[in-house]
C-alpha cells in the first residue's frame, strides 16, 4: 500500500492479493473505507492485474452504512487460487494544516491521520505501507514498529496476520509546501453552434486552503524571497485542448493581463496569474474561456441525431479538488429528444432555457452538479439529441425579415406624403 | 411642356446625387466619428476609464437590473461612510437611463449584450449622433455645404474626443449631443415660430437637464439670445413663441429631475431665464398695445409701465435674494465668473485639475487650425445677421470665455468651434472652387468682363483650395494623433514602454481592487484619498469614506486630516471613522506621477481648511527653504505624517534604479529621508506588484493589560 501525500490530495494506492480461503468460488469481493474517510472520498477505483476496471457497486454492510463496494471480478475465483487487484483511492481535504495559520515567512506544516492498516473485512496476512511525503523535513510520525524513513518516504512493515476491520492511528506531520488550492466552485459553461464551433466558458472560484496567512504581507520579502518552494501561489498551469483557440482570461474587473499561452504537441498549455499571489486563506476568481472547433466534439448519428462528446470537467491545475461543479450544455435552438450520459454518477439539474443572440425561441440547457472532484474524474460527457439542420437558417432568415420589413416601411414613408395639407412652397422673410 | 420635362429629369438627377452625397459624407463621419474613439479598446480592451465613469457604471448597473423605482429611491451605504448618499436625488439620471434603455432594447431584441459594453461604446454611438446633428444645426444656420465640413470636423475634434472616448462613460458624452440637439430644436423654433418646435426643444432641453449640469449654460444663452434679439429689434412672434414654449414647459419639466428640484425658479443662475421669459410677455404686450393706441397716448404708457415694472422687478428680486429664497451663486459658478475665485476660496475645486483655467497651448493642442478659423466664421456670421446667425455669434463668444476659465469646458467650446469654422472653410472653398471652374471655355462673356481685372485667378484660387486642404489634411492627422497618444489611456491601466522597446502593462489598480474584493469582509470600511472612492465602491464593491461626489467638505477634510496626522492622532480620527483599510497610491517605484504624495498638498489644504483641522498648516510640510520635498531636508512633519509613512514603509530597503541609493523615489528624484519606521497601528495588508497600491489594515486597540 502506497499512501501519497506529496500534494494536497491524499492518493491511496494498494494492490491487493486475493486469495479464496473458503470452500466456494467467489465472484466478488468488498472493499471497506474507514468510517473517517468517507465523507472525503472523492474517487474510488479497482482495476485487476490486466490494468482493467473492475465494476464496484456500493453495498451496505453492519456499522458500515456507507463506504462499503462490492467489486465484481472478472473470472471467479476458485478456491484456493489467489488473484491480485489494485485499488486507488482519493481523499480530499485530509491534510490539515498545523498550525493553521502561519507568517510569510514561514514554511507550511500538515498534519495526516491514517490508518497504520489497511482497513478491511478480510484478514490479511501480510502487508507493508509507504508513505510518501513532498519533503524530507519532517517534524514527527508515529513510530509503529517496524519502521524506516529514508529521504521523503516513511515505510512501515511488514506487520503479519492483522484481523479484519482493525484501525490504528498514523500521524505524520511534515512541511509540504505544495500548492493548497481548491476550487470552490466551477460553472463550466458549453455552448453548441452548429456553424462550426463550441464556446466553452469556465467560472472559477479558486480558495487556497493551506495554512492562513498571519500577521501582514509584505511585498518587499515577497519580492526578494525568489525560491520556487513556497506555500503562496503565484501561478499554476492549465490544460486546453489542442484546438482551443480565442482564448480569455478575465475576472469582473475585466482582462487579466498576466497569462501565457504556449502550444504543446497534443495540449495548450496556458500559464495562468492570478491577480495576486494567493496566501492562505485568500480568494479569488475568474473567467476562462475558449472556442474549439465542433467536428472534434460533435458527430451526427444519422441525418437528424447528434452526438455531442464533450469533458464534464476540464483541466484546472494539476492535482486539482473541486469542490462543486456545475456543467452547463446549451444546446442549438429547436432541439428535441435529449439523452444525457455521464461516465459517472451526476446530480442532473432541471433544465434552463437561455437566450442568446437573436433567439426568440431560447435554446436549452442541460445542467448538471457534482461535488467533490479530483482529476480522475475528467472524463467525457455524451449528449444524443435531434435537430434538424434547417434551423441553422432561422436566425439568418428572421435578421432578413426584419431588416425587409424595416426598409419597406422607409420606402412607403419616403414615397408617400402623409401630411394634411399641402405645405405651401413658403416665403422667408 | 418640353422644355420642362427636359429640364426636370437633370434637377432631379442633380439633387438625387447631391442626396446620396450628403448622406454618404455624413455616414462617413459619423462612423469616423465612433471608430476614432475605439483606440483603447483596440489597445487594451473594453473597459470603464478614470474615476467618474466607474460610478456612471455602477449606478447604470444598479439601474438595469433593479429597475427605475429603486433607482430612483436608492439610498447608497456603500459611500460616505458613515452618513451614506442618496444616489436617486443626487444625480443627474439622464445618462444611466439612456444606456438602461439602449441596454433593454437590445435585450427586446435578443441581442445579449453585457451592460459594460453599452457602457462603454455609449460615449463614441453619442459623437456619432453629435455629427449628424451638428450637420443639421449647421445647416439651419447656413446651408448644406457647411453643415457637412461642421459635421466631418466635430467627428474628429480632440477637444470633443478628450470626453468620449469608448470607455469615458460621462455625463458630459451625452450631454453634448443633448446640447447641440436642443440648439437645433430652437433654431427651427425661432425659425418657423411653431409651438411644435418649441415644445420639441423644451425636450430636448429636459434631456440635457437629465444628463449634464452644465445645462446652466444653455438656459443663459438661450435667453441671452432672445434678449440680443429683442435689443436688436429683431423680435417677432416667432420668437415670443418659441421662447415662452420652451420656458415653461422646459422649466416644469426640469423641476422633475429631483437633483434640480426647485432651482430654476430660486437660484440665481436662472434668473435670467425667468427675466427674459417676463420681458418677453412685456414687450409682447407692448407691441400690441402699440398697434392699439396711437403714438402719443402710447409714449405715455409705456414711460410709466417702464418705471414701475423696473422699480418692482429690483424691489421683489432683492427682497427674494434676502429672504434667502433666491440661493446665492454656487461657488463653481463664481469660478466661471473669476478664474481666481476657487483658488482663493474653496481648496476642493481649485484641487480638480479639470477645474483650472485653461492654457493656451491647450486650445491649440484640442482644436488646432479651428483656432484661426473661427474668427473667420464669426465674420460671416456677421456679414449676413439672421437669428439663427446672432445665436451662433453669442454661443461662440460666450463659449470661448468659459472654455478659458474651467479646462474641462473646452467641450462646449469644441462643437461651435467646428459649426463656426466649417462654415469659414465652407464660405471660402464655395467661393474660390468657383473661380477655379472658372477657367473652363463655357462661360459667359459677362462676367468675364466683370473679373478680367482679377489677374491670375486660377492660379490663386487652386492654390488656396490647395492650402485649405493642406489644413484640413493637417487637422486630420493631428486629431487623430492626440486622440491617439492623449486620450485614449484608459488611466485604470497604466503601460510604459521597457529599455528594450516591449510594452510593460501596469494592472495594479485592478489588482489591488480585486484583493480587496475577494480578501476583505463585506463590510469593510476603506479609507483614502477621495479621487479613488468611485473606483473602489465600483470594483471591490466596499465602503469607502469619501469619493469623487464631493458634497461633504468636512468628511473630506478629516480624512485629509487623517492623512496628514502623525500615526497616533490618525489612530485616534481613523478610529473614529471605524476604518478598517487605508489604501494609498504610490508610485515611487515605478515613476507613476500621479500618487498621493504628490496630491498630498492638497490633503493638507483640504484638511486644514476647516475648524477641527486648524492644527494642520500648509507650512509645516515644507521644507525651511520653503519647498515641498522627501528627503532629508524636508520637514519633519512631513517625514513622520501617516500619508508619507504608508507610501515608503519598507521603501528605504528596495532599490529602484541602478546607480542610486536604496530608497530612491523616482517620482521625486529623491532619496527619501526617513527610512526605518516601523508602523505601530497599521499593518502591510497588501502591496501590488509594481506598489503602485498599498493598502494597510487598521489594527484593532490593544487589549488590556498588555
Amino acid at each position: 500500500r502506497t499512501i501519497d501525500l506529496t500534494s494536497q490530495l491524499v492518493k491511496i494506492t494498494a494492490s491487493i492479493t486475493l486469495e479464496n480461503t473458503g470452500k466456494e468460488t467467489v465472484r466478488n469481493f468488498l472493499i471497506v473505507l474507514e468510517p473517517d474517510t468517507v465523507g472525503n472520498l472523492s474517487y474510488i477505483s479497482v482495476k485487476d492485474s490486466l490494468k482493467e476496471d473492475l465494476k464496484l457497486t456500493p453495498t451496505k454492510l453492519e456499522n458500515h452504512e456507507t463506504g462499503a463496494y462490492s467489486v465484481q471480478l472478472k473470472q471467479p475465483l476458485a478456491t484456493g487460487r489467489t488473484t491480485t487487484a489494485s485499488l486507488e483511492i482519493i481523499v480530499t481535504k485530509d491534510l490539515v494544516p498545523y498550525p493553521s495559520s502561519i507568517t510569510q515567512k514561514e514554511k507550511q506544516l500538515v498534519r495526516y491521520f491514517g490508518n497504520h492498516y489497511f482497513y478491511t473485512p478480510y484478514l490479511t496476512t501480510k502487508q507493508t505501507t509507504s508513505v510518501t511525503l513532498s519533503s524530507r523535513s519532517v517534524e514527527n510520525y508515529t513510530k509503529l514498529k517496524p519502521v524506516t524513513q529514508s529521504e521523503s518516504t516513511i515505510t512501515y512493515g511488514p506487520y503479519n496476520d492483522i484481523p479484519a476491520f482493525s484501525q490504528d492511528r498514523m500521524i505524520v506531520h511534515y512541511e509540504n509546501n505544495s500548492p493548497f488550492l481548491t476550487v470552490t466552485r466551477l460553472e463550466r459553461l458549453i455552448e453548441i453552434s452548429h456553424w462550426g464551433n463550441i464556446a466553452v466558458e469556465e467560472n472559477i472560484e479558486i480558495l487556497h486552503t493551506g495554512a492562513k496567512l498571519k500577521g501582514s504581507f509584505s511585498r518587499y520579502d515577497y519580492q526578494r524571497d525568489t525560491s520556487s518552494n513556497h506555500h503562496s501561489i503565484k501561478s499554476y498551469r492549465t490544460i486546453l485542448p489542442a484546438a482551443a483557440y480565442n482564448i480569455y482570461y478575465r475576472d469582473s474587473n475585466g482582462n487579466i493581463s498576466t497569462s501565457q499561452v504556449r502550444a504543446r504537441k497534443d495540449w495548450i498549455e496556458l500559464e495562468l496569474r492570478p491577480r495576486f499571489p494567493l496566501f492562505g486563506g485568500w480568494r479569488s476568481s475568474y473567467t476562462l474561456g475558449y472556442s474549439v472547433p465542433s467536428y472534434q466534439y460533435l458527430y451526427r448519428k444519422s441525418s437528424s441525431e447528434y452526438v455531442l462528446n464533450m469533458r464534464l470537467l476540464d483541466h484546472v491545475f494539476d492535482d486539482m479538488h473541486v469542490e462543486e461543479l456545475e456543467t452547463y450544455v446549451v444546446l442549438p435552438v429547436g432541439v428535441s429528444d435529449v439523452k444525457v450520459t455521464t461516465p459517472f454518477d451526476v446530480e442532473r439539474l432541471a433544465d434552463g432555457v437561455t437566450y442568446k443572440y437573436l433567439d426568440h425561441l431560447g435554446r436549452s440547457v442541460v445542467k448538471l452538479r457534482k461535488t467533490n472532484l479530483v482529476e480522475q474524474h475528467i472524463q467525457d460527457l455524451e449528449i444524443t439529441y435531434n435537430w434538424q439542420s434547417v434551423l441553422l437558417l432561422h436566425e439568418p432568415i428572421l435578421l432578413a425579415l426584419a431588416l425587409y420589413v424595416l426598409f419597406i416601411f422607409v420606402i412607403i414613408y419616403v414615397r408617400l406624403d402623409f401630411s394634411i395639407h399641402k405645405p405651401e412652397h413658403s416665403k422667408k422673410d | 411642356m418640353l422644355g420642362l420635362g427636359k429640364k426636370n429629369p437633370t434637377a432631379n438627377n442633380a439633387e438625387k446625387q447631391e442626396t446620396l452625397l450628403t448622406l454618404s459624407i455624413l455616414t462617413l463621419a459619423a462612423i469616423l466619428s465612433f471608430a476614432t474613439r475605439l483606440f483603447s479598446v483596440l489597445r487594451f480592451e473594453s473597459v470603464i476609464h478614470e474615476f467618474d465613469p466607474y460610478f456612471n457604471y455602477r449606478t447604470t448597473k444598479f439601474l438595469a437590473e433593479e429597475g427605475f423605482y429603486s433607482f430612483h429611491n436608492w439610498f447608497d451605504d456603500r459611500a460616505w461612510y458613515p452618513l451614506g448618499r442618496i444616489i436617486g436625488g443626487t444625480i443627474y439620471p439622464g445618462l444611466m437611463v439612456t444606456s438602461a434603455a439602449f441596454y433593454h432594447l437590445c435585450w427586446l431584441f435578443n441581442i445579449t449584450i453585457d451592460i459594460r459594453n453599452v457602457c462603454v461604446f455609449l460615449a463614441p454611438l453619442f459623437s456619432s449622433f453629435t455629427t449628424i446633428i451638428t450637420y443639421l444645426l449647421t445647416k439651419e444656420v447656413k446651408n448644406a455645404g457647411a453643415g457637412l465640413v461642421a459635421a466631418a470636423m466635430v467627428s474628429i475634434v480632440p477637444g470633443y474626443i478628450s470626453r468620449s472616448v469608448a470607455g469615458s462613460y460621462d455625463n458630459e458624452g451625452i450631454a453634448i449631443f443633448c446640447m447641440l440637439l436642443t440648439y437645433y430644436t430652437w433654431i427651427k423654433a425661432v425659425k418657423t415660430g411653431t409651438i411644435l418646435w418649441g415644445t420639441l426643444a423644451a425636450l430636448a432641453y429636459f434631456y440635457m437637464v437629465s444628463s449634464w449640469g452644465g445645462y446652466v449654460f444653455l438656459i443663459n444663452l438661450i435667453p441671452l439670445h432672445v434678449l440680443t434679439l429683442m435689443v436688436t429689434g429683431r423680435f417677432s412672434h416667432r420668437i415670443y413663441i418659441a421662447y415662452s414654449t420652451l420656458y415653461c414647459v422646459g422649466t416644469i419639466l426640469s423641476m422633475q429631475i429631483s437633483f434640480v428640484g426647485f432651482q430654476p425658479v430660486q437660484s440665481s443662475e436662472h434668473m435670467l431665464a425667468l427675466g427674459v421669459f417676463g420681458l418677453c410677455q412685456i414687450h409682447a404686450f407692448v407691441d400690441y398695445i402699440r398697434s392699439k393706441l396711437s403714438k402719443n397716448d402710447f409714449d405715455v404708457l409705456f414711460s410709466f409701465l417702464v418705471y414701475t415694472v423696473g422699480v418692482l422687478f429690483v424691489f421683489v428680486f432683492g427682497l427674494l435674494t434676502l429672504s434667502g429664497k433666491i440661493s446665492p451663486w454656487t461657488g463653481r459658478f463664481y469660478s466661471l465668473l473669476d478664474p481666481s475665485y476657487a483658488k482663493n476660496h474653496i481648496p476642493i475645486i481649485a484641487s480638480v485639475s479639470e477645474h483650472q483655467p485653461t492654457s493656451w497651448s491647450s486650445f491649440y493642442f484640442d482644436l488646432q487650425i479651428l483656432v484661426f478659423l473661427f474668427p473667420a466664421g464669426l465674420y460671416f456670421c456677421f456679414s449676413q445677421l439672421t437669428d439663427a446667425n446672432i445665436f451662433m455669434i453669442l454661443y461662440g463668444v460666450t463659449s470661448i470665455y468659459f472654455a478659458g476659465v474651467m479646462v474641462r469646458l473646452m467641450l462646449v467650446l469644441a462643437p461651435v468651434m467646428c459649426i463656426l469654422s466649417g462654415i469659414a472653410v465652407s464660405h471660402l472653398l464655395t467661393k474660390f472652387m468657383k473661380n477655379t471652374d472658372s477657367a473652363k471655355p463655357s462661360e459667359h462673356k459677362k462676367s468675364k468682363k466683370l473679373e478680367s481685372n482679377y489677374v491670375l485667378k486660377n492660379e490663386i484660387s487652386s492654390a488656396f483650395v490647395g492650402v485649405i486642404c493642406l489644413l484640413l489634411i493637417s487637422y486630420t492627422f493631428h486629431c487623430t494623433w492626440v486622440t491617439s497618444e492623449a486620450y485614449s489611456s484608459p488611466s485604470i491601466v497604466l503601460s510604459a514602454r521597457s529599455h528594450d522597446g516591449g510594452r510593460i502593462i501596469f494592472d495594479d489598480f485592478r489588482e489591488a481592487y480585486y484583493w480587496l474584493k475577494m480578501n476583505t469582509p463585506e463590510d469593510a470600511r476603506i479609507m483614502s484619498w477621495w479621487d479613488y472612492g468611485y473606483q473602489i465602491t465600483a470594483m471591490a464593491n466596499r465602503t469607502i469614506l469619501v469619493d469623487n461626489n464631493t458634497w461633504n467638505n468636512t468628511h473630506i477634510s478629516r480624512v485629509g486630516q487623517a492623512m496628514a496626522s502623525s500615526e497616533e492622532k490618525a489612530y485616534e480620527i481613523m478610529k473614529e471613522l471605524d476604518v478598517d483599510y487605508v489604501l494609498v497610491i504610490f508610485g515611487g517605484l515605478t515613476g507613476y506621477s500621479s500618487d498621493d504624495i504628490n496630491k498630498f498638498l492638497w490633503m493638507v489644504r483640504i484638511g486644514g481648511s476647516t475648524d477641527r483641522g486648524a492644527h494642520i498648516k500648509e507650512w509645516d510640510y515644507y521644507s525651511s527653504s520653503g519647498e515641498f520635498r522627501v528627503d532629508k531636508e524636508g520637514s519633519q512633519t512631513l517625514l513622520n505624517c501617516l500619508m508619507y509613512k504608508m507610501c515608503y514603509y519598507r521603501f528605504g530597503q528596495v532599490y529602484t534604479e541602478g546607480g542610486k541609493p536604496p530608497g530612491y523615489d523616482r517620482v521625486r528624484g529623491a532619496e527619501i529621508g526617513n527610512k526605518d519606521f516601523e508602523l505601530d497601528v497599521l499593518e502591510e495588508a497588501y502591496t501590488t506588484e509594481h506598489w503602485l497600491v498599498r493598502i494597510y489594515k487598521v489594527k484593532d486597540l490593544p487589549n488590556r493589560g498588555i
